[in-house]
């Protein structure tokens, strides 16, 4: 990465689920392809989400959820980073999404949804380009 | 040298030869430095020690199996006549699930049951409930009867027990809870029930899951620190050994370690520094090994596509346990010694793919062959529909027990006991998973056992290594899934199946599941005596601060006044303080 600042990725768990293998992986990927990456650890109400995205100043979100809450808790995330200037912060899902509640979280403002089989270079290049564009754009 | 010790040269030297005048001259034809394959001889495992290291099915140290035939077929059979065969026979569990609230999975059990199912529940709580909060916490919001039933009190408990009653009695079918951090506060919903039905506590059946330490390796429903836990732990173990004695007490799993990333080994390790852990919690609590550990049961561990490692797996697991329970905790009793699980090996979910998804009915048989050659009931698990993340369809039902059947009835894979037993290449093995178990497990009792190993972090931080480890090989294609990281070219095709069976539960009945769960919790607020619940859940307080009371009779206590989940798990947070979510 060329710029002096490291693309900051925080990596949530949203929710009571405890599934965090992709979490943890995406989180490990992203590091060592020299993102900084802040993980939240389990069980994160959207307030803490929302609360660490702005305090952190992060660019770019990941929520992981397998419990089929997602679009419950992503709602709230969404609305709440809104609500507390954080809104221009852009959020990916990944997790356990079935096909048919894609189109409702695009809809959400989700700018990309990455399920089981998604490789970490794939996601990693989505959001080097998405914040590169966002800076220069 | 004797007879053996010659012939053993014999074929050395033989091997010797083989491989510089066969192996080699292939290897120059492909210009590859070394053979794909390997070929196990006599040489590999020299004095072979039958007796000591596998013995007869059914003896020790159950190498061979637990017992020295299963008649499956009769099983298959029993479970074809009843609601889809689970493949764990008539007298099994029935099959995992909850959903909603518990009105909702009543009618569900009801409609199973107008199906031929006879078993008893085998019941999903909802993530609510599994980490001890009520549905009206602002923590519960989406996830009420989300992934299993809501239970916030003992009439919640009570409403899925009416589908349980006459020759359904909870005496006479056996429960399945996976519980872990709040087990206790479940068993005593189950007594107080049996209480109110007069049904002596000896008499009723059942498995809790009740294995905390591997929720802070994985799957993450902890509540309290590792310690507090164990104690909860304790309790209710004493408590199942003193008054529900016909109750299994645990069913500990390495299941769910693997399927969050960690290695055979790992798995293998981790499971059995849990395990003894839990004898050793029985054994200063003055419990008899010869006579709790039999109450032990095991769920299962992880399985991946490598099917002779999971075989080996198998026999290892068995034999390490064995030599544990026995010459570590001194048992007579063989009983005490055996893993009792119903599934044996298998590929784990975590082998499936979303892309192209009826492969995975191909990648389950593998695992089911594998499971008939550890003698377990061949299970073809899971469901080629798992990743899709909509719940099993009855398609992928029948294709999956049809597998099993196909195997058991057309293949004679299970007319044999142990079939790999004296092969030179299953037995080292078998060796060698041993051996690089028990570095690990040493390591783990090295630094102070299975809490403390959880305490600092190692374990659950050991698995999510191994899991980004996997993936980093999965991206570089060292290893390889088809239609994923391989054969993914315009060419192939997507197979498809359409699914035409309704879905095992009502999702637009679950959309108001929510709703309906607060209505409910706010009448039982109304209607309970509030001095009640403040009495039983005061005394909960005090008696937890003494490490050496036991807290069932207080949580029966508790839930008799219809104090709720999350009001009880309160009160002991209060005092036990609650664990730390697991750092990168």
């Amino acid at each position: 990465m060329s710029s002096d600042r490291k693309i900051r990725v925080l990596v949530a768990k949203p929710g009571l689920d405890g599934h965090d293998r992709g979490a943890r992986v995406i989180a490990y990927g992203l590091r060592d392809a020299g993102f900084e990456v802040i993980y939240t650890g389990l069980r994160q109400t959207p307030e803490q989400i929302a609360r660490a995205a702005i305090q952190e100043d992060v660019d770019m979100i990941g929520l992981s959820v397998l419990s089929g809450a997602h679009i419950g808790l992503t709602k709230k995330v969404i609305e709440l980073l809104r609500e507390q200037g954080g809104g221009d912060i852009p959020l990916l899902v990944g997790g356990l999404i079935p096909e048919a509640d894609r189109p409702a979280l695009m809809e959400m403002g989700v700018v990309k949804i990455f399920t089981a089989g998604s490789a970490i270079s794939e996601v990693a290049a989505f959001i080097e380009s998405r914040v590169v564009s966002a800076v220069s754009g | 040298m004797n007879e053996a010790e010659r012939e053993l040269e014999r074929v050395k030297q033989a091997e010797a030869e083989w491989c510089e005048e066969v192996v080699e001259p292939r290897l120059k034809r492909f210009q590859i430095p070394e053979s794909p394959t390997r070929f196990y001889s006599p040489a590999e495992q020299g004095g072979f020690d039958f007796l000591g290291k596998v013995g007869f099915p059914g003896q020790y140290p159950f190498t061979a199996g637990n017992r020295p035939f299963e008649p499956w077929r009769v099983h298959a059979e029993a479970a074809a006549k009843l609601d889809m065969g689970t493949g764990r026979g008539a007298s099994g569990a029935g099959r995992y699930s909850g959903y909603g609230t518990a009105e909702d999975y009543r009618d569900y059990l009801l409609a199973a049951q107008k199906r031929g199912n006879r078993g008893g529940p085998n019941v999903a709580f909802d993530l609510v409930t599994q980490c001890g909060y009520d549905s009206d916490d602002p923590r519960a919001v989406g996830e009420v009867g989300r992934v299993g039933v809501a239970i916030d009190s003992l009439r919640d408990f009570r409403v899925i027990y009416e589908a349980f009653t006459g020759e359904r009695d909870i005496d006479k079918v056996a429960s399945n809870f996976t519980i872990n951090a709040p087990c206790g506060v479940i068993l005593a919903m189950l007594a107080v029930l049996a209480e109110e039905r007069g049904i002596p506590l000896a008499k009723l059946r059942g498995t809790p899951q009740n294995d905390i330490l591997k929720e802070f390796i994985a799957r993450g429903t902890y509540i309290y620190p590792p310690r507090a836990s164990m104690r909860l732990f304790r309790d209710t173990m004493v408590f199942c050994r003193q008054h529900m004695t016909a109750m299994n007490i645990n069913s500990i799993g390495g299941y769910h370690i693997r399927e969050a990333g960690a290695t055979r080994v790992e798995d293998l390790a981790f499971s059995l520094a849990n395990g003894i852990a839990y004898l050793q919690e029985g054994v200063d609590a003055g419990l008899d090994v010869d006579d709790f550990a039999t109450k032990f049961t095991f769920n299962a561990f992880g399985g991946s596509m490598e099917v002779y490692h999971e075989i080996a797996f198998q026999r290892a697991a068995r034999r390490m346990w064995a030599r544990i329970v026995k010459e570590r905790f001194g048992a007579r009793n063989p009983r005490a010694m055996m893993i009792r699980q119903a599934i044996t090996a298998h590929i784990g979910c975590s082998s499936t793919t979303l892309q192209r998804p009826l492969n995975n009915l191909a990648r389950s048989v593998a695992g089911g062959m594998a499971a008939g050659m550890v003698g377990g009931m061949p299970s073809v698990f899971p469901p080629f529909d798992e990743p899709l993340g909509l719940g099993h369809s009855r398609e992928a039902i029948q294709l999956q027990v049809d597998a099993s059947r196909i195997m058991l009835y057309e293949t004679g894979l299970c007319d044999v006991n142990d079939p790999w037993a004296g092969s030179y290449f299953m037995e080292s093995l078998t060796d060698q998973t041993e051996a690089a178990a028990q570095e690990e497990l040493d390591r783990i009792e090295g630094m102070g056992g299975a809490v403390a190993a959880i305490d600092s972090g190692y374990m659950p931080r050991a698995v999510a290594k191994s899991a980004y480890e996997r993936q980093k090989r999965i991206e570089s294609q060292q290893d390889f899934v088809v239609g994923v990281n391989c054969f993914t070219g315009e060419n192939e095709l997507n197979v498809e199946l359409d699914h035409e069976s309704e879905g095992m539960y009502d999702s637009d009945h679950l959309g108001s599941a929510e709703d309906r769960q607060l209505a409910k919790l706010a009448t039982l607020k109304r209607e309970r005596s509030e001095r009640e619940v403040a009495r039983g859940l005061t005394t909960l307080e005090q008696h937890a601060k003494d490490t050496e009371t036991n807290l069932m009779p207080d949580l029966i206590e508790c839930v008799k006044s219809e104090a709720t989940m999350q009001e009880i798990c309160d009160v002991l947070r209060g005092v036990f303080g609650e664990a730390e979510p697991a750092k990168l």
